[in-house]
């Protein structure tokens, strides 16, 4: 228990008062001229009490205690979500187009595939409410900026800052992949472990760092998804007979075969249009619905009603007993006169 | 105090009606709407080397520049009333980049700090530092947000490759459309930079040979021979370049605080450029009238025939 006022606990000895005055008392002539009445002796000492009753309960009611918010832990359905979104100036492009041999100098911010996926990302926490969400900033270096949390705002906040301005020149996936594992070191295993790559782009990995991402990927029991943002058109993860022979080492490939063979639960979506990208955030949200313990902070609690219900009643008590007192002296006083 | 036996008891009673009535008013009025002024506000933290300079006075310590921006951030948001918005962004090389866009501070108070915590000088994707161009931008971004936020901008004002004075990037938008403060940051004699690692440790200072001393495009116009003369080469030297701050705070129309001393200083100028907002906060009157009801008992129970006996 806290104290909102703890220095109004020091009036608490005041609380004696009623031991100590004397001023309702009618000063008489000789003691013994009163009648001796043990049933008048328990309720004057009855009331005292009340009367010290309500004091105390005034004070401590006035010192405002509280219980202060505390975190129970909940089962509820969810997952554990890191988000790595490609922050590169590619992601500044509209959806996969034809290849000019021009550079447009006008970009589309509305479109671009970092301002959808800002968009579904968002839509995808806000459908979400039990999830917990970790967000990693990367560009040549990789920070957890937002560790995992329950709050929505923060989540919504920093998803909403990634899809303003332009992006980055130099993005390395494979520190905000070892970043994004790091996240779930030294947490308590709570439910589903997800790390969610939205990129438009692959990158080759050498073997060390292959070890290195595996490793910590698959001692932390992490689910990998990869939606890839088609950035060209008709260019899929997989092979496909026939296809253009200049696909046949993008790093788009390499990378999904390397995630291929990792052994972790790992799928990836390719979106080349807005209804594409819906539809593998869907496609996630629908298979992620497990047992995960989540802690949720009980607002603190003020106590103060409790008291004041206290003091209420023992008052209304006093001033009742108080009334039929002064009902009874102005009987007494008016009679003489008749 | 001399009152009849009969007043005496009338008097009490009274008080002791109108004490009851006030811890039922205590119990069972709903709280009353208050408003008080919020502001949306937004961060920009410069991350670059010369923030790792050690000369910012923080009470009796010298720490970090980037220490005591992270520092002041943190009490800034904390002497902010609940219901404010704060957005945290850093800077690197010629461009702000918001990484948190404006929550409000009680409720994410600890996601914002551990955002903040992680701020770190290798989290930057280029080794320049233009804050100019960077402040330009903060504004540009600040603008597309919703409600548009003051823009508090914490840096030493150190220009990396440094900057003619008639060089100076354009500033296209409008002066004072949106609102901000700068806050200069570091002490006013030239320290050497900490040069860091990738991993962010410090190795070494940036040389003499390390770094440009002049603005490379004002070499190649008509005067450079002037501009060339005898300068002193301190550009691998930092402090806080005040007269470049004030310069570029009066060209976006924004305010300029040389290292303050308290973040309550800050708050208020923010206070006086920003467009606040009103936000209805909910307020228990419940102490105050219970303090009444409190005070009334004790003057039915002080006992005043003590008092009046020593007089008499």
């Amino acid at each position: 228990m806290n104290w909102g006022n703890p220095y109004m606990l020091f009036l608490l000895p005041l609380a004696v008062l009623p031991w100590l005055s004397r001023n309702t008392e009618k000063q008489i002539v000789w003691q013994a001229l009163l009648p001796r009445d043990p049933i008048s002796t328990f309720i004057s000492l009855l009331i005292r009490l009340l009367a010290t009753m309500t004091l105390a309960a005034l004070i401590i009611a006035v010192a405002e205690p509280y219980i202060p918010e505390y975190t129970v832990q909940r089962s509820a359905q969810g997952a554990e979500v890191i988000i790595l979104l490609d922050r590169s100036r590619s992601m500044d492009q509209p959806f996969a187009r034809r290849h000019r041999f021009r550079l447009s100098t006008k970009m589309n911010f509305k479109e671009s595939k970092r301002s959808v996926a800002r968009y579904y990302l968002t839509e995808f926490v806000s459908s979400r409410p039990d999830d917990r969400f970790g967000y990693v900033f990367f560009s040549e270096q990789a920070t957890g900026i937002l560790p995992l949390t329950s709050s929505r705002e923060a989540t919504l906040a920093t998803i909403e800052a990634g899809g303003l301005g332009r992006g980055l020149t130099k993005t390395d996936i494979a520190v905000a992949l070892k970043k994004a594992g790091e996240m779930f070191e030294d947490q308590p295993y709570r439910g589903a472990r997800i790390v969610l790559l939205i990129s438009d782009g692959g990158q080759i990995l050498n073997t060390d760092q292959e070890r290195q991402i595996a490793s910590i990927l698959e001692q932390n029991n992490l689910i990998l998804y990869w939606i890839y943002l088609r950035s060209v058109n008709g260019m899929t993860l997989e092979a496909m007979p026939g296809e253009s022979v200049l696909w046949e080492g993008a790093p788009e490939r390499h990378l999904h075969a390397f995630f291929k063979q990792l052994n972790v639960p790992y799928r990836a979506f390719e979106a080349g249009s807005l209804e594409a990208f819906s539809a593998a955030m869907q496609a996630i949200d629908q298979q992620h619905y497990q047992p995960i313990v989540l802690d949720e902070t009980m607002p603190k609690e003020s106590l103060a009603d409790y008291f004041l219900w206290t003091a209420m009643i023992c008052l209304l008590l006093v001033t009742l007993s108080q009334i039929y007192t002064l009902l009874g002296v102005l009987r007494a006083y008016q009679q003489p006169q008749k | 105090m001399n009152l009849s036996y009969p007043k005496r008891i009338f008097l009490t009673a009274l008080l002791m009606i109108i004490s009851l009535l006030m811890i039922m008013a205590a119990l069972w009025m709903p709280p009353v709407d208050r408003e008080v002024n919020v502001m949306d506000s937004l961060f920009v933290i410069d991350i670059t080397d010369s923030m790792n300079v050690e000369d910012a006075r923080f009470g009796n310590q010298t720490i970090n520049r980037l220490d005591w921006a992270k520092e002041f951030t943190r009490q800034s948001i904390l002497s902010m009333p609940c219901g404010s918005h704060a957005g945290l962004a850093i800077f690197s090389e010629a461009r702000s980049l918001i990484l948190m866009t404006p929550v409000e501070v009680c409720a994410n108070y600890h996601d914002l700090m551990q955002m903040l915590s992680q701020f770190h000088p290798t989290m930057a994707w280029a080794r320049s530092s233009e804050v100019s161009k960077a402040l330009y931008t903060a504004i540009r971004q600040a603008r597309e947000i919703t409600p548009q936020p003051t823009v508090v901008f914490l840096t030493d004002g150190h220009e990396a490759p440094p900057v003619h004075e008639t060089l100076f990037p354009k500033f296209t938008d409008t002066p004072g459309e949106v609102p901000g403060v700068i806050v200069g940051i570091g002490g006013s004699d030239l320290q050497p930079i900490p040069k860091t690692n990738e991993s962010g440790e410090i190795e070494g200072y940036w040389g003499i040979n390390d770094v440009m001393h002049k603005d490379v495009y004002a070499s190649t116009r008509a005067d450079a021979a002037e501009h060339n003369e005898n300068r002193p080469r301190t550009e691998h030297l930092s402090s806080q370049k005040v007269s470049h701050m004030e310069t570029i705070s009066k060209r976006v129309g924004f305010e300029f605080m040389s290292s303050p001393s308290s973040p309550q200083a800050l708050i208020r100028t923010m206070e006086q450029i920003s467009d606040l907002r009103q936000q209805p906060i909910k307020y228990d009157f419940f102490v105050w009238l219970a303090s009444v009801a409190l005070l009334l008992m004790i003057l039915v129970f002080l006992p005043y025939s003590l008092f009046s006996r020593q007089r008499g």
